[in-house]
């Protein structure tokens, strides 16, 4: 399952994205985050050491780390701010810790938390405004070692047929 | 000099890794006679008093835990609500994070150099430091042998207005850690360090195993 979470209020993005993904015939489900209440991650350690598994902020996110837990990839579409991701998108991947456990290993040649669920998860960025794309691609790589998972690439709102191409 | 320090972490101070280690850093800069003001963005209310010491200062220093290979998005929250100074105001940064080899933070000193100029102000260089995650399990000496050398480094900045000295790249340490200690760690991963957060989460009241999978 694709899971793309729509940070922005511009469903015209989201809506482009399902009809591209429809005339390839992709599992795609879409979860317009604009509206729903997410907070930011406050670092407390909860999801890893007092409620394993579990964010202790109880809003809205919690129906996307549902949805994590099972998509082979993550689709986060966000606006840009000092030409990185908002402060929307980024707390989407912020707050992904519960999907990991507090124990470490040696993965890739990097230190990283053992995952606590089996599906691996890819992920892509499609952005909505100016960013440093160059430096967006740098970090996606990085981010998405924290899902054991591979970056899918980064992709601005002119170019979302390119970025449907990359959930085939 | 006076400096703005901002403490960027979202968790609260009084459990903040970051705060305890300006603490230290601050011993050394005071040392120099140099002056500060210190602010948390984990506190909303103080986010007004820190946009206008942004605005009045032209020395500040941003310390931040590294969250998911970049800044907290609180922290961008709170920058988002900045206006571009250019006026050769300096933004020098503490990097942490628990990961412990400095390769684990260079894509996020990344994002700060680039940072410092969407804000229209000169980078003054991040210090960059891991294996920082037991801070706030420990007190007394325990905690001083993690944060002490960081008083070290609040002279350094004191006295170059920066991070640009190879004594602060220094401070890093292991940029990857030599084969033999990958194995060695890897081994005390899989065991005695099981155990250590085995118990830690017993002392905060969890009966559940850590790879416990609550959604499944």
């Amino acid at each position: 399952m694709i899971l793309a979470v729509n940070t922005t209020s511009d469903t015209s993005v989201t809506e482009e994205i399902k009809k591209h993904a429809a005339d390839s015939g992709l599992e795609l489900e879409v979860i317009e985050a604009a509206g729903l209440r997410i907070s930011h991650c406050i670092g407390c350690n909860y999801c890893w050491l007092k409620t394993p598994g579990e964010c202790s902020i109880k809003d809205d996110y919690e129906i996307i780390l549902k949805k994590i837990i099972h998509a082979d990839q993550l689709w986060v579409i966000s606006d840009t701010a000092l030409g990185f991701l908002d402060h929307k998108g980024k707390n989407i991947f912020d707050r992904i810790l519960p999907i990991a456990t507090m124990y470490l290993k040696f993965g890739k040649d990097q230190m990283r938390h053992v995952r606590r669920y089996d599906n691996i998860t890819d992920i892509g960025i499609i952005y909505r405004g100016a960013a440093d794309s160059e430096y967006l691609e740098r970090w996606s790589k990085r981010a998405a070692l924290n899902f054991d998972g591979r970056s899918l690439g980064v992709f601005g709102t002119d170019r979302i047929k390119e970025a449907v191409s990359c959930m085939c | 000099m006076h400096v703005l320090m901002i403490n960027g972490s979202p968790r609260v101070k009084k459990y903040s890794n970051t705060d305890k280690i300006l603490d230290k850093f601050i011993e050394g800069l005071c040392e120099t006679g140099t002056t500060y003001e210190r602010y948390e963005i984990s506190d909303r209310k103080q986010w007004e008093d820190i946009r206008k010491a942004y605005y009045d200062n032209n020395n500040i220093l941003i310390a931040l835990p590294l969250y998911v290979e970049c800044i907290p998005g609180l922290l961008m929250e709170f920058l988002e609500t900045l206006t571009p100074k250019g006026d050769g105001t300096r933004i020098a940064y503490i990097l942490q994070s628990g990961f412990a080899e400095g390769i684990q933070l260079r894509c996020g000193e990344a994002y700060l150099e680039k940072l410092t100029g969407y804000l229209g102000c000169e980078y003054a260089g991040t210090l960059v430091k891991g294996d920082n995650f037991s801070i706030r399990f420990f007190e007394g000496d325990m905690r001083d042998k993690v944060t002490g050398p960081y008083t070290g480094m609040g002279r350094e900045y004191a006295a170059n207005a920066g991070f640009g000295t190879k004594e602060c790249k220094a401070f890093t340490g292991y940029e990857i850690f030599p084969a033999h200690m990958r194995i060695i760690l890897g081994i005390v991963f899989r065991t005695v360090g099981r155990v250590m957060f085995t118990k830690i989460s017993r002392s905060w009241g969890c009966t559940r195993p850590l790879d416990y999978r609550p959604y499944q």
